[in-house]
């Protein structure tokens, strides 16, 4: 019984990390249509620098190398990793939001990642290389000292508190002028500058908001699994994100939730009941990836705003005198109100 | 030109000359704007003035320069050579959020709606300098703009009941068909409270009957609210009707300026423009 509930916890943490990083993206590409092909990597700063913050510093004859090993509390490394992921958005930013759109931004971003991947890798000294960090505390087991899967519980219910925080402050942000803004910017950068709108600015703070976010969630997963190597935020990992925001819907942040639950809980976890098959060991993750390319297809073809699509935006009116009304043209269109 | 009185008239005059012997309040002044695109020169020294609460036409050509010296007098295109004075400060290629934010606000040349957005919202983006538009007020002070934006919503829902819209506020803009996409531009306009619009052709592809309404609008502005228009227009009839004055480009340059009827006298201003259309206009006058 416990090894179900334990399992369910999982699959919550996993729900609840990967529902951060969609509405991370979410902000990003569907508030400000910012391409941004490399979420992961703003996971992987956020969770190696909440790691070596919250690790003590590093021991010469471990075999082990990172930088930092400040020995902060758990707060303090939250705090650390969502800035530095934030820190590395702004980093890109300035090189990939300056001049470029859409695709020729996309390919920057991909690129910046490749880059952050290669020297993440390559330098042990700075997050030990391709091995990566292990043994990071987690917050509160040392004072709860509980079992392993009433800790996944626990931790489940922290996650989900930080994932409410997540989301309200994303409605918050959809619902103010600054979220239509990032809209209207969306829809066309040239008209929104030429309404005296900062183009490069707004869609900087969607930027950087975006990438604290992504951060959250990967201080969240290197707290849950107390790791993370290189090999565990290729670009593969991206795309699951991808996937989750266009399955659910972009531009809508229940569309975020119940993507990451799809493609993130279902998909992901789903395969991994296919039985093993012997001759090819590695056919089962690749299999998963199938199937959330072939969701993400599907997707596209029969229903491309995504499950739960944008929804019109509605503001409170005070009913116009009607002597005022100028109903002249098309009186067919009897619009709903 | 038969005009025998030596009193100073700029306006049938070629560019050269700095404008402003006669004393005009010119909220924008152009002089001696130059660009070119590769070996493409599509502006070599254009001048010109525009005055408060006028509404003046452009004219010219197709590959006058007119779109390029809207485009650089907004502030999208850097000019090589010259200057823009905008309510008596130097805008000379700032960028266009700067030239915006100080009432210069253009429209484009096809309609630019920003299409999955409902109507009411494409007007709600272009007051400036909302409160709402800071991250730190979003996130920690929401009260600061909640009432700012309700005025937004009553200001937006008005103006869109005088272009007649009002039944179609929560309709998304892409929806609209071509006309009403032109309204929805410069109620969008009005609702950013411009001292100055510059239009990009307003009446291109619209029946004749909605272009009327335009020009009403349009009218209706600058008496209201004495809004300065600026329009590349085509269709002289129109120009005729609602302008003030005109100016008209060819080869990058202006090569008049002054009432449909003085330009209509100037052989040089009909040689250049010609086409038979502005012959026969002629003609009839």
């Amino acid at each position: 019984m416990g090894v179900v509930l334990g399992y369910i916890a999982t699959l919550g943490v996993y729900f609840c990390t990967y529902n951060i990083f969609a509405l991370g993206l979410n902000i990003q590409f569907g508030y400000a249509g910012i391409l941004d092909f490399t979420v992961i990597t703003f996971m992987a700063m956020g969770g190696y620098m909440a790691g070596v913050a919250s690790l003590g510093p590093s021991q010469p004859g471990s075999g082990i190398y990172y930088i930092l090993g400040l020995s902060l509390p758990w707060p303090l490394a939250l705090l650390i990793g969502a800035a530095a992921a934030g820190a590395l958005g702004y980093a890109v930013g300035l090189i990939a939001l300056r001049r470029l759109r859409s695709d020729y931004l996309a390919i920057v971003t991909l690129a910046a990642g490749s880059i952050v991947l290669g020297i993440v890798g390559n330098s042990n000294g700075l997050f030990d290389g391709f091995e990566g960090l292990v043994g990071v505390p987690q917050p509160f087991a040392g004072v709860l000292n509980l079992s392993p899967n009433s800790y996944t519980l626990f931790f489940l219910g922290m996650c989900a508190v930080i994932m409410v925080i997540c989301w309200l402050v994303a409605n918050r942000i959809y619902n103010s002028p600054l979220g239509r803004t990032m809209r209207a910017i969306r829809e066309d950068l040239d008209v929104a500058e030429a309404y005296g709108k900062r183009t490069f600015r707004v869609r900087m703070t969607a930027m950087v908001t975006g990438c604290v976010f992504v951060g959250i969630g990967g201080v969240l997963t290197i707290w849950f699994i107390t790791a993370l190597a290189p090999a565990g935020w290729g670009t593969s990992e991206t795309f699951v994100v991808w996937a989750a925001l266009i399955v659910g819907g972009r531009g809508n942040n229940l569309g975020a939730v119940v993507g990451s639950f799809l493609v993130a809980v279902l998909f992901n976890e789903a395969t991994r009941f296919l039985p093993a098959i012997p001759s090819f060991p590695s056919l089962i993750p690749e299999i998963r990836n199938m199937c959330i390319g072939a969701l993400v297809i599907l997707t596209l073809w029969f229903r491309p705003q995504g499950v739960i699509g944008e929804r019109k935006a509605r503001f409170f009116e005070v009913p116009l005198r009607t002597d005022s009304l100028d109903l002249a043209p098309a009186p067919a269109a009897a619009s709903t109100n | 030109m038969s005009g025998s009185s030596p009193a100073p008239q700029p306006a049938a005059r070629p560019a050269p000359q700095p404008a402003g012997q006669k004393v005009v309040d010119e909220i924008l002044e152009v002089h001696d704007l130059v660009r070119s695109f590769g070996g493409v020169r599509a502006l070599t020294g254009c001048s010109f003035g525009v005055e408060r609460g006028s509404i003046t036409a452009l004219i010219g050509p197709n590959g006058a320069g007119k779109t390029t010296l809207v485009n650089v007098v907004a502030g999208a295109i850097r000019p090589q050579g010259g200057k823009v004075l905008f309510d008596g400060r130097d805008i000379t290629g700032r960028p266009s959020h700067e030239v915006a934010l100080g009432g210069l606000i253009r429209t484009f040349q096809i309609s630019r709606e920003y299409p999955a957005m409902t109507v009411l919202e494409n007007l709600m983006v272009s007051p400036q300098r909302q409160a709402g538009e800071k991250l730190a007020t979003v996130l920690f002070r929401p009260g600061k703009f909640r009432a700012e934006e309700r005025a937004h919503v009553q200001r937006a829902v008005e103006v869109l009941a005088e272009f007649g819209l009002y039944g179609k506020r929560n309709d998304y803009a892409r929806a609209l068909s071509g006309g009403q996409k032109r309204l929805l531009e410069l109620a969008r306009a009005v609702m950013a409270d411009p001292k100055m619009l510059v239009l990009d052709e307003p009446m291109a592809g619209i029946n004749p009957a909605l272009i009327e309404r335009l020009a009403d609008h349009i009218s209706r502005l600058r008496d209201e609210r004495g809004t300065t228009f600026l329009m590349v227009e085509h269709n002289l009839d129109v120009v005729e009707k609602m302008c003030d004055r005109a100016i008209v480009m060819a080869v990058g340059q202006t090569l008049a300026t002054g009432t449909m009827a003085e330009l209509r006298g100037n052989s040089e201003v009909v040689s250049a423009y010609l086409t038979g259309g502005v012959v026969e206009v002629g003609a009839k006058g």
